[in-house]
Formats: C-alpha cells, sequence, structure tokens
C-alpha cells in the first residue's frame, strides 16, 4: 500500500506557519490547516510538561500529536524551536519512516533558511524547497537514504 | 448514553419476589435494597400474582435460525420480571392453624413451585412469626412438613421474628440480616446455574447459529454480572463482540442496510458494556485501546450510499458514548508516556481527556447530517416520481422490533398486530423521516460547546478555537449570526496573532457575512478591508475546492477573491453600490487605525519630520508617507493631516477630485495644498513632503493623517513615526519588498512623528547678587538685576521661588496651616527701586509675594536698559536653601510674540549668629543650705535650684559663630510677661550699646546679671535674653545714620529654675586680705532660718600659714530664726595665697555637711601693709 502524506508543515517559534504545503485534493486544505494548528497545542503541552509526557530534552522527534478523525499529526521540534508537523491519513506508520521523514526534512529545512536571501522568521518560498519536500513525501516509507 | 437504558447503563443487580404477607415488604425491600450489593424486591402481595413468571411460548432451541441476535426485552426483563428467589411469607398462624388454613399454604406452595419450575427460579419459605421471645409458636412436627411440601433444604425456611416491640428493633434487624445473606447465597446459585446452563451450550457448540452465540455469550455476561463477577463479565461480552464480527459480511438475513444496522447495534451494546466494565475497573488504557480498535473495525462498514448518514450517525453515538463514560468515570490520566496499548502504539494525551471525543463526536454528527441532507434531498425527487406518500405514511407505522437494531412495520389487523419486515428503501424511508425530526445542529453546537468549554480549561488554545470555529459556523448555518459572530470575533485573535492567514481568512469571511446579515456597516466594511489586506497571494484553488463550503461565505483565499472583496467595498463606500439597509446611508463613517489596529495593513502613515528641533516661526520639512497592502490601487480624494497644535494643519488635495466635490474645508482657512493624483498603489509609499512652521513653542506632533474618500468615508490613520514603527501584524512574515517610507533611508530609521519648537534666544541677563551666608533673623536682600543686551523687555515677569536644598519645594500650601513661627524660611518682598515703580510699571504692576513664592512684574526696559531689584528673605532657622528667579518676557509688544524665558538659581546658606550660653552662683562664702540638691541623685532633676530671697550671680555668655564681625547692641534680660517671681538685673546697668565693642568671628562676650528669686516654686522662669545686634559692615557703612541701621533682635528664652527656702545659710567672713603676722578675725556664720532649733556640729583643720584660736570640734544649737557665729581669731605665718583653717559645718537634722570650696577657703596674705590703694572688696570678689 502506497504510504499517503496529507500534509507537511513549519511552524516557527511564535507558532506562525512558515511553510505548509498539502499533498491532497484540496477537499479539506482547510481542514488540514486546522488539524496542524491543533497540533501545536499539543506541543506545547508536551514542551511544558516534559516530565508528565517523558520527553527527553535531546529529542527532537515528538512522536505521535494526536489522531484526528481520519488523520494522525506527528510533530518534531527543532533546537530553534521550529516545529515540523506532518499529517498522515495512514493507521499504520511506522516510527522508523517518520524519523527518517523528519530528518531528510530538517535537512531540507536548514538549506532552505541558510539560503543568504531568505530573512530568519518569514514565509519560506523556495521553489527548490517545495521541490525536495515533495520528494521526500513521495518517497516517504520506501526506506529512502537520508 | 441517555440513548441507552437504565438496564445497559447501570450493572444488574439481583431480584428477589416476595410473595404474601404484604405487611413485610416495604420493610423487607428497603432493607436489601440498603445492602451491599443491593438486592432489588419484587413484591406481590398474594399469590394469586404469581403466573407472571410463567415462561410464555418459548422459543424452540431447535428452531432452524433465530430472527435477531439479541432480544430488546431481555435484559431488562432479568432485571425486573424475572426474579432469582422468590420467597414465598406465611404467617406463623397460617402453618400452625387449622387444618384447611395449612391446605391452603400447601396449595399456595404447590402452585409456586409449578410456575417457577420452568425458569429454575429458587424458593424460601418465610416464616414470620409476630410473637415474642423465640417462643417457636409453629411446631417442629409443621416445619419439617412445610420444608418437605416446599422441597428446600432446611436453611431455606427462615423464621422470621417480627417484635412490634420498638424498644428493641435488634430482633428484627437480626432477622432481615439472616433473610438477606440467604437472598444474597441463594441468588447468586441462581445466576451461577444460569450462566454454567448456557455456558455449557456455548462450550459444546450446541447452537444453530451465530446468532445464538452471541446471544449466549451476552446472556452469560449478564449473569456473570448479576454475581458480580466482573472477569467473566468482561470476557463474555468480549467474545459476544468478536462473534459478532465474524458475522458481518456472512449473515444474509435481513436485507443488506438493516443487516448492518443490526450488527452495529449489537455491537455498540456490547461494546457499551465492554467499555463501561473496563473503565470501572480502571483499566483507562485497556478502555481507550478497545475503544479505538472498536472504531477503527466499525468505521470501515459505512454500507450503502443512501444510508450513509445512518453510520455516521451511529459513529457520533459511539464517541458521545465513551466521551461520557470517561468523564463520568473521572479517572486521572496516567502519568508518563509508557501508555502504549497492546499494539505498541503510544496513546496521546488527548485520548485520555473526554473533549476530544466530544469533538469527534460533533465531526461525526456533522457528517450525519451532511449525508442525511443529501440523501434527503435525493428522495425529494424520487418521492414526485414514486408518489411514495404511501410510503411515507407508512413509515409513521415502523417500530423497533422485538430485536435489537431490528425495525419492524406493525400491522393493525383488527384485534392483533403483527410485526412485518421492512425492506431497505423502507427503511431508509423510514430513517430518513427519523433523521428530519432531529435539531443536529443544536446537538452539534453543544457537543462542541463542551468541548470548547474543556480545552479552554486545559488552556489549549487552539483546539478550544477549532471547536469554537465549528460551533459559530453551525450557528451560522442555523441562522443565529449573533452568536456566530460573538465566537469567531473571540477566535479571530488567536489565528491573528500566530498568523495563520487561512483560518484568518475563513473566519473573517464568515464575520463579513454576519455582519452583512447584522446590518452592520461598519464591522463589514472593517472585516472587508481586512480581508482584501490580507497577505493572501497564492492563485486560487480549484472551485471544487469549496465544494463543501469548508472555506465559508468568502470562498479559498485568493489574490482574484481580496479584489473582489476590495472592488465590493470600495463601491460601497462610493455610494456606487447600495448598503443592504439604507438607514446608514447617509451618516458619515469614519474608521479608526491604531499602532494596534489589524487594519494596519489597510493604511499605514509614516510622519517624519527631516529635523530634530526647529526655532520657532522657522519652517522645516516633514514627510507624510502612506502605505497600503490593498491588491488594487486606492485613489484617495483627499488627506488631512493633523497636529496637536491646530494651526498647522493642512490638507492635501486630489486636484481631480476637488474640481468634482469642491473643497470641504475652505471656510476654515486651513493651509490647502493640491496634487494632480493622489492614488496608493499596493506595497508601496506614497511620500508626500511639505513645509510646516510653528509659531508656538513646545512639542510639534503630528497626530494623525485621515484619508477621505467620496462624500462620507473617511479613515483616520494615528501618525507612526518611521523610527519607532512596527511591522505589519501578519504581512511580516512574507517574503515581500520592503520600502523605506522616506526618501533618505536614514531618516527611515531615525524620523521621528514629532518635533522639539524652541523658543528664540534671551538676550537679557539676571544676575542675582549674593554676600555670604544669611544670618537667622536678619532681612537678608539678594539684589536682582535685570540688564537687557539684545532684546526689549516686555511685560517682562519675574518668578521667584525658594526651594530646601535637601529636596522638596517649600511650597506655600504646604506653610498655610502653619504659623510663621514655624516657617524656617520666608520670603518677605520683592521691589523695585521705588521711583522706577511709580513712573513706569503703572496698571500692569503685578507683585505677589507668599512665604516662599514670589511673582514681581519687571518695568518695560529698552535695548541696553538695567533694572534692578531686592528680594528679602528671613531665616527662622539655620538652613540652606536654593533661590530660583526666572524671567520671562516678550522682546516685542506684539501679543503673538513667543515668550523667552531666562532661568538663574543661587544656594544660600542660612546661619545662626549667636550661641548664648548661662550658669549660676551664688555670692561669695555665702552658702545656702539646699535640700534639694543633697536629696536628689546628681542628674534627676536638670533644673538649677536657687535660694529663695538671696541674690545668685548669672552669668551669661554670647559667642559669635559667624564669619563675619558683629556688633551687639544691647543685651537685657526681660521677665515673661509682669511676671514677679523673680527679680533680674544687669550688675552694671549703665553699660550702654556704644561702649560695647564689635565681636570679631569666634569671640565671646560675658555679661553678668543678678537675681534674686521672690517665689518658692519648682519651677520659676527666669525670662528671655534680648540681644540686639547688627552686622558690624553696615555701621561702618551708614555711621550716621543710626535710624536706618537695620538691627535684629535675637531672643533666647533662659531655661526655668527651681527656687527653695534655705533652712540654714552658712556664711564665712573674713577680711578681703590679712597682713603677715598681723592677727585678724574669721567668722563662721550660722544662719537658722527655720522655726526649730538646729544642732550644727563644726570641726576646724588647722592650717600651717595660720596660728589659730576658737572652737576646734564640736557642736552647737542654733536657735529659730537666730543665728549662731563661731569666731576665730587668726594670725598668718606666711604671705601670699594661703589655705585658712578649714571649716567644716555638719547639720545635725538634714544630715547634710558643709564644706566651703576651695577658693572660698583662701585668702591673700600680704607681707606687710600695702600702700596701694584698693578698689573695693567688689572687684576682688569677681
Amino acid at each position: 500500500m502506497m504510504m499517503m502524506i496529507v500534509c507537511v508543515a513549519a511552524v516557527g517559534h511564535q507558532n506562525n506557519p512558515l511553510y505548509l504545503q498539502s499533498f491532497t485534493n484540496a477537499d479539506d486544505a482547510l481542514k488540514l490547516h486546522h488539524i496542524v494548528h491543533c497540533s501545536l497545542d499539543v506541543i506545547d503541552d508536551r514542551v511544558n510538561n516534559p516530565k508528565k509526557t517523558g520527553l527527553t530534552l535531546n529529542e527532537a522527534f515528538l512522536g505521535l500529536l494526536y489522531p484526528s478523525e481520519n488523520y494522525k499529526a506527528y510533530g518534531y521540534l527543532t533546537n530553534t524551536k521550529v516545529k515540523f508537523i506532518f499529517v498522515t491519513t495512514d493507521l499504520d506508520v511506522k516510527d522508523a519512516d517518520v524519523r527518517n521523514f523528519f530528518k531528510r526534512f530538517h535537512s531540507a529545512y536548514i538549506d532552505a533558511v541558510s539560503n543568504p536571501f531568505h530573512v530568519p522568521g518569514k514565509k519560506i518560498t523556495s521553489k527548490t524547497f517545495a521541490e525536495r519536500v515533495s520528494a521526500i513525501v513521495n518517497s516517504f516509507g520506501s526506506n529512502a537514504p537520508v | 448514553m441517555e440513548d441507552y437504558g437504565e438496564e445497559l447503563r447501570t450493572p444488574p443487580v439481583a431480584l428477589v419476589c416476595l410473595v404474601g404477607f404484604p405487611d413485610l415488604h416495604q420493610t423487607i425491600s428497603s432493607f436489601l435494597h440498603s445492602e451491599q450489593p443491593p438486592i432489588n424486591t419484587l413484591a406481590l402481595p398474594d399469590f394469586s400474582k404469581i403466573s407472571l413468571f410463567a415462561r410464555k411460548n418459548k422459543e424452540s432451541r431447535d428452531s432452524s435460525r433465530p430472527m435477531g441476535i439479541l432480544k430488546r426485552e431481555w435484559l431488562a426483563k432479568h432485571r425486573t420480571k424475572v426474579p432469582a428467589i422468590v420467597a414465598a411469607l406465611f404467617g406463623s398462624d397460617q402453618v400452625s392453624g387449622d387444618p384447611s388454613q395449612w391446605a391452603q399454604v400447601c396449595n399456595d406452595l404447590d402452585n409456586l413451585k409449578a410456575e417457577i419450575r420452568g425458569r429454575n427460579i429458587k424458593l424460601a419459605v418465610v416464616l414470620v412469626q409476630s410473637s415474642l421471645k423465640g417462643k417457636n409458636e409453629v411446631s417442629e412436627d409443621r416445619m419439617i412438613a412445610l420444608r418437605k411440601r416446599a422441597e428446600i433444604d432446611s436453611k431455606y425456611l427462615v423464621v422470621f421474628d417480627v417484635v412490634f416491640d420498638q424498644n428493641d428493633p435488634s430482633e428484627i434487624g437480626q432477622s432481615l440480616n439472616r433473610l438477606a445473606s440467604i437472598f444474597a447465597e441463594l441468588s447468586n446459585a441462581y445466576y451461577r446455574e444460569e450462566g454454567r446452563r448456557i455456558k455449557t451450550r456455548i462450550e459444546k457448540k450446541s447452537f444453530s447459529s451465530i446468532e445464538l452465540n452471541i446471544r449466549y455469550c451476552f446472556k452469560v455476561a449478564v449473569y456473570a454480572e448479576f454475581r458480580r463477577d466482573w472477569v467473566e463479565a468482561l470476557r463474555f461480552y468480549e467474545d459476544a463482540y468478536h462473534a459478532l464480527r465474524e458475522m458481518v459480511g456472512t449473515s444474509t438475513r435481513l436485507p443488506p442496510i438493516q443487516r448492518l444496522v443490526e450488527i452495529k447495534s449489537v455491537a455498540e451494546q456490547l461494546h457499551f458494556k465492554v467499555s463501561t466494565l473496563l473503565l470501572h475497573g480502571g483499566k483507562v488504557i485497556e478502555a481507550i485501546t478497545w475503544f479505538r480498535q472498536h472504531i477503527a473495525y466499525y468505521e470501515r462498514l459505512v454500507g450503502s450510499p443512501e444510508a450513509v448518514f445512518l453510520h455516521w450517525e451511529w459513529m457520533s453515538r459511539q464517541l458521545l458514548a465513551f466521551a461520557e463514560l470517561l468523564e463520568t468515570s473521572s479517572l486521572t490520566v496516567p502519568s508518563g508516556a509508557a501508555s502504549l496499548d497492546s499494539s505498541g502504539r503510544s496513546l496521546t494525551d488527548w485520548e485520555f481527556r473526554p473533549a476530544y471525543y466530544y469533538q469527534l463526536a460533533a465531526h461525526y454528527l456533522r457528517e450525519k447530517r451532511y449525508f442525511l441532507d443529501l440523501a434527503l434531498s435525493g428522495s425529494e425527487i424520487s418521492e414526485h416520481h414514486q408518489g411514495a406518500e404511501a410510503i411515507q405514511s407508512s413509515a409513521e407505522s415502523v417500530v423497533p422490533s422485538v430485536y435489537v437494531g431490528q425495525f419492524a412495520r406493525l400491522l393493525d389487523q383488527s384485534d392483533t398486530y403483527s410485526m412485518q419486515v421492512l425492506t431497505d428503501p423502507e427503511y431508509v424511508f423510514y430513517a430518513l423521516a427519523e433523521g428530519k425530526r432531529f435539531q443536529d445542529s443544536s446537538e452539534i453546537i453543544a457537543l462542541l460547546r463542551k468541548s470548547f468549554e474543556t480545552y479552554n480549561n486545559l488552556n489549549a488554545q487552539r483546539m478550544a478555537s477549532y471547536c469554537g470555529n465549528r460551533m459559530a459556523r453551525e450557528y451560522f448555518f442555523a441562522g443565529d449570526f449573533v452568536n456566530a459572530k460573538q465566537l469567531f470575533s473571540g477566535i479571530m485573535g488567536l489565528y491573528r496573532q500566530e498568523g495563520w492567514v487561512t483560518l484568518l481568512w475563513g473566519v473573517l469571511g464568515f464575520l463579513r457575512e454576519c455582519s452583512r446579515k447584522l446590518g452592520s456597516l461598519r464591522d463589514f466594511i472593517e472585516f472587508s478591508l481586512e480581508m482584501a489586506a490580507l497577505p493572501v497571494s497564492f492563485i486560487a484553488e480549484t472551485e471544487s475546492s469549496n465544494r463543501r463550503g469548508e472555506y465559508g461565505p468568502a470562498g479559498p483565499p485568493s489574490l482574484k477573491q481580496r479584489e473582489e472583496i476590495q472592488k465590493e467595498v470600495f463601491g460601497l463606500l462610493r455610494g456606487e453600490s447600495k448598503w443592504i439597509s439604507t438607514t446608514t446611508e447617509d451618516q458619515p463613517l469614519r474608521l479608526e487605525i491604531d499602532h494596534v489596529s489589524s487594519l494596519r495593513a489597510v493604511f499605514l502613515a509614516s510622519v517624519a519630520f527631516h529635523d530634530q528641533a526647529i526655532k520657532v516661526d522657522t519652517s522645516t520639512m516633514v514627510t507624510v508617507s502612506l502605505l497600503t497592502q490593498l491588491p488594487h490601487a486606492v485613489e484617495v480624494d483627499q488627506i488631512e493631516i493633523q497636529f496637536n497644535q491646530s494651526e498647522c494643519n493642512f490638507t492635501i488635495l486630489n486636484e481631480q477630485k476637488a474640481e468634482l466635490g469642491g473643497s470641504p474645508s475652505k471656510e476654515k482657512a486651513l493651509r490647502v495644498e493640491t496634487l494632480p493624483n493622489l492614488a496608493l498603489v499596493t506595497n508601496k509609499w506614497l511620500k508626500l513632503t511639505y513645509n510646516v512652521k510653528s509659531g508656538q513653542s513646545g512639542k510639534l506632533e503630528c497626530l494623525s493623517v485621515i484619508v477621505k474618500m467620496g462624500q462620507r468615508f473617511s479613515i483616520c490613520c494615528l501618525a507612526e513615526s518611521p523610527a519607532s514603527m512596527e511591522d505589519l501584524p501578519l504581512w511580516k512574515f512574507e517574503d515581500r519588498v520592503e520600502t523605506f517610507p522616506t526618501k533618505d533611508p536614514g531618516l527611515a530609521f531615525t524620523g521621528q512623528k514629532f518635533i522639539q519648537v524652541e523658543e528664540p534666544e534671551a538676550q537679557v541677563d539676571l544676575v542675582l547678587g549674593t554676600s555670604g551666608p544669611a544670618l537667622v533673623g536678619e532681612d537678608f536682600v539678594v539684589p536682582v538685576t535685570v540688564a537687557s543686551k539684545g532684546h526689549a523687555v516686555c511685560s517682562g515677569e519675574l518668578k521667584i521661588n525658594i526651594v530646601d536644598t535637601r529636596g522638596g519645594l517649600v511650597s506655600p500650601s504646604e506653610y498655610d496651616t502653619f504659623s510663621s513661627d514655624d516657617l524656617h524660611v520666608e520670603l518677605l518682598g520683592a521691589s523695585g527701586s521705588p521711583a522706577e515703580d511709580e513712573s513706569r510699571l503703572g496698571a500692569d504692576n503685578i507683585k505677589k509675594i507668599q512665604q516662599s513664592f514670589g511673582l514681581l512684574s519687571i518695568p518695560f526696559l529698552y535695548m541696553g536698559e538695567t533694572w534692578s531689584g531686592r528680594l528679602e528673605i528671613r531665616w527662622h532657622r539655620a538652613k540652606s536653601i536654593m533661590l530660583f528667579v526666572s524671567l520671562g518676557y516678550s522682546p516685542s509688544n506684539e501679543e503673538t510674540a513667543p515668550k523667552v524665558n531666562v532661568h538663574k538659581s543661587l544656594k544660600i546658606d542660612g546661619k545662626t549668629p549667636f550661641v548664648i550660653s548661662h550658669h549660676y552662683t551664688m555670692p561669695f562664702r555665702r552658702d545656702p543650705l539646699l535640700l534639694s540638691d543633697i536629696e536628689s541623685a546628681p542628674d534627676s532633676d536638670p533644673l538649677t535650684t536657687l535660694a529663695l530671697d538671696e541674690t545668685s550671680i548669672l552669668i551669661l555668655s554670647v559667642r559669635n559663630c559667624t564669619e563675619v564681625q558683629l556688633r551687639l547692641i544691647s543685651m537685657s534680660i526681660e521677665l515673661d510677661k509682669n511676671d514677679t517671681e523673680c527679680s533680674c538685673a544687669p550688675q552694671y546697668p549703665g553699660t550702654s550699646s556704644t561702649d560695647l565693642s564689635p565681636i570679631v568671628p569666634g569671640a565671646e562676650f560675658r555679661r553678668i546679671f543678678l537675681i534674686t528669686p521672690r517665689v518658692s516654686s519648682p519651677k520659676v522662669s527666669v525670662g528671655t535674653v534680648h540681644l540686639t545686634w547688627t552686622r558690624d559692615s553696615e555701621l561702618e557703612q551708614q555711621p550716621h545714620s543710626k535710624a536706618t541701621l537695620s538691627t535684629v533682635v535675637t531672643k533666647h528664652k533662659l531655661p526655668d529654675i527651681k527656687v527653695e527656702k534655705a533652712p540654714v545659710i552658712v556664711i564665712l567672713e573674713c577680711p578681703p586680705h590679712a597682713i603677715l603676722g598681723v592677727p585678724f578675725s574669721f567668722y563662721v556664720r550660722i544662719q537658722n532660718h527655720t522655726k526649730l532649733p538646729q544642732e550644727i556640729k563644726y570641726s576646724l583643720t588647722d592650717s600651717p600659714s595660720f596660728l589659730s584660736s576658737g572652737p576646734h570640734n564640736g557642736s552647737t544649737i542654733v536657735l529659730p530664726n537666730s543665728e549662731q557665729i563661731l569666731g576665730y581669731k587668726l594670725v598668718p605665718l606666711a604671705s601670699g595665697q594661703q589655705q585658712l583653717p578649714r571649716v567644716t559645718l555638719t547639720s545635725m537634722r538634714y544630715s547634710a555637711g558643709l564644706s566651703p570650696s576651695c577658693s572660698a577657703c583662701t585668702v591673700f596674705v600680704f607681707p606687710s601693709k600695702p600702700h596701694f590703694k584698693l578698689n573695693g572688696e567688689k572687684g576682688l570678689e569677681t
């Protein structure tokens, strides 16, 4: 079965969206915005209560944030407090795949913000980044190298 | 959860039937009910009702196939109708009575046994004894007969003692306890046996269909629940649930839609039981995992398209029920992330929160409504074709059938009713008709509200916002625009703050529509403008993206949409298109955009002065820049720029528009500029630079820039300084070209919207003369000189302020409440030279003097002229002050001429001129015995004690402690009031002021006064020292005019003294000098002033310098009011200052001794008779 990522987002440290791309037939684009936005609450909750959630400080990967209707949102927090979130329709996702995905997304993000023409804190509009993200999304779950 | 019956929601309770002896039923029922575990009772008054338990047309187990899975009534029946035990109550008199009664008992028992045998119901016999104290009324034989008749074990024949003695309720309590334990035992046995009976059928697989398997599992589980064996109950419910799953896809008994409905209904019940039991057992994680599997499995079983809504309704119900279960179980969320479910997937925190499930329930209910609406619109079309009114009406006779999840048509065949199985289309019609009846919208809102509130309490704002958003949409579609608007407004802020433009777009779209529907023009325009200025730049997505109206009335965010919104709103503003309600049409509309407004992206006004400070009446440049993010260029009719100094305001007119509409502000005669074109292009600053000139000193600040469009619309933008301008809230995240609001980039970083307008430089000197420190008491004069150098002084004014140097203004109000004595420093007067005052001040003379503040008019001065005046200040205490003098004047006579101010300050110290000290002495060789001096401790009484009627000597010394030479003019002691308590006179009264020489700094002057107290009192006031003095320099300056000499009187109050009568006075009499070898007399005179004889001891110690004769040691009595003289003859043996023989006296009565002071006991012995003339005794004494 082809694994399916429906939405990928990077959220800045003021919780503002830096990049949000959905890979679905537009019907639920707004819905995905809502899911990504709501999952910020979960991230806040985990970051603020690291003991309760057993989150270790060095761990960037936040795991499953919350399942919502047909979707599941996974989260990842960088050292600069930029959050990566992706939403999938898969019911059975391997943890390793998710981690792998986030690692690749993170390196793509780093390359994008390292662009001298990019102003930190602003939305990422780079086409190269968008293409790279699409490629990562398409190869999700297919054991592509990091 | 209310959808499920009571029998499902609560654990089953064992049921006992009481037959006969109805008097006791109430007592037994309530007792059993309060037992732990409780037992319910079914009370039958007499044995005629027992046919109730009879098994009706028992369904044969062998019948080919059951019609359904679970019978709807089965559970309720076992909870309320079929008892585990029937307890037959007989009175003892019935049993032991005559044969006919006994026969009746036997008959009843037989009937009962016959009825209950079919159901295996347990029987217990209760023999009610109403006699006293355990005396068995029924004989042993009868008891055995009864037991045998009932075919029960002996322990199930209970003797129940009813003692009608209210004082001893223990007996009846014991009976009840015994009864309860027997009932518990029997009911357990009954349910166990029943359970086992059915269990064996499962084990032997002796069932013909899977339906029966499920039913059996369910029954076993229920029986286990009756016994409170939760583990077994759970196991069998789960077995039933799993067995049910196997039915999916295999069963063909019913038409497909109804088949699925039945399976789901049963699954729902089984799942509900399992969840309840799991949560009840505290297994939250298991419960949630179970629930998730349940949902995951059945979510896929959508069913046929025409009945999809039923599926979503079912889903919603599952979530709602689980949410309520979770909420009521109020279990704590297990801590630690180790909450992994059986499949190894971790549970997220949200899954422990009921809010999560409420929200999902709402979601599925919305789905249901969507599909129901679809189905309804479809069916309405088909109705016309089929003329299906008959079916529609027949849907009314559809009722739930005897099986869970099945429906059938109730056919009324004259007397009997019969159930007819429905076809799927019929069933769908029925479901549609049912679905129409429900208000899904209010249900969805209720669910969302619950979720919304819970998330808010959890501080999960975004989740709450999402629920609020959904809720508001429901209100909106339900036509409740007020509530919708309120909710949308509440969540808008979060999206705005975090820059979620897409979400904000949707919310604003709804708000815009709400405002339109509510007829609020202002809101409509504000929301429209905000939407049009949102940073949405991408091209519209396909139209299909809004198929289900997710984005709301505004459609998906796109540039095109923004443009349309702008077009619409500006059309409205310019009056080109009409607003729905015409009432507000003609009123002017004004929007305010401040520094935090969300409309800053619509119009942003930046104002920068090119200079930081200017002088009055010089002009400077100001750049007014406007920026808009609206997608289309905006043509502005008029821009008004307002300053805090309204005379600087000006208006910029659009030339094209001005011709059309005429200038509205001409009559105000304000400055009007025109420009050929006033158009704002997206994200490009419109920069307008103009001259500004202020005729008023102070701060000139640009307040606002008012943009006017059309006849009645204006936007007032508060001016912002480029230096402190914040980024546009949402656009700051966008990658856009940023330009400077001013041509000069430096000004874009430092420019301010205000400028300091300074007054012209003063060309007048203000001089404060000073002559060293001021002295307390004198009128200190500070000369003030105003010398004009380059300006004429017009309506000049001097302001004088005295301020304490230690901080704090010596404010006049502070001193209003004090007397002038308390005032430390006082401004006495301020005046110009008298000649000038008369001639030039005239009517304008303003002179206002308060203690620390003064105002003085300065006469008109031509250029080069000088005016001088003087300030008189008096110090009451030694204190330093700051004197502030400021001169305000206009350089010309014109009224509008700006005021110029000159400030000067001077620190002046106030000093005490003299330190006055004093001390008292007694006359030489005269010692009164003062008893208080002896009695009191040395330092307890600070007052000096003087003897009554004796003349004492007061020495006053005055020390100049200033740095200037002072001259003392007079020094006297003035008695307070007309006091006659004591007299005080200078010893040499003739001395006049001219005799007093100037006292140089640090020098001391002394004067002697004689003081004679006349009254014996512990507190006698002596008087006040009056010192009259002047500065020595003034005396030199004005040697001739003594009248104008400014003398100062310094007063010093002398401390009080104590006066008492001396009982004994000792006077040593001795010549002032002696001559070597010439004998002289030396007397000790002891005066007794009392009315008692005084015994005095005396002793004389010889001195080697004198040869003495007279009594040396002894005592003498001095008679009252007389004196005793001890006489001695002395011959000096040595010359020079010699010590006289020392006399020591002791008053026996007062135990007081006297030894005269050393100086009193010395005498100068000349070697021979001197040949100079002495100036008398007094000189020697001083």
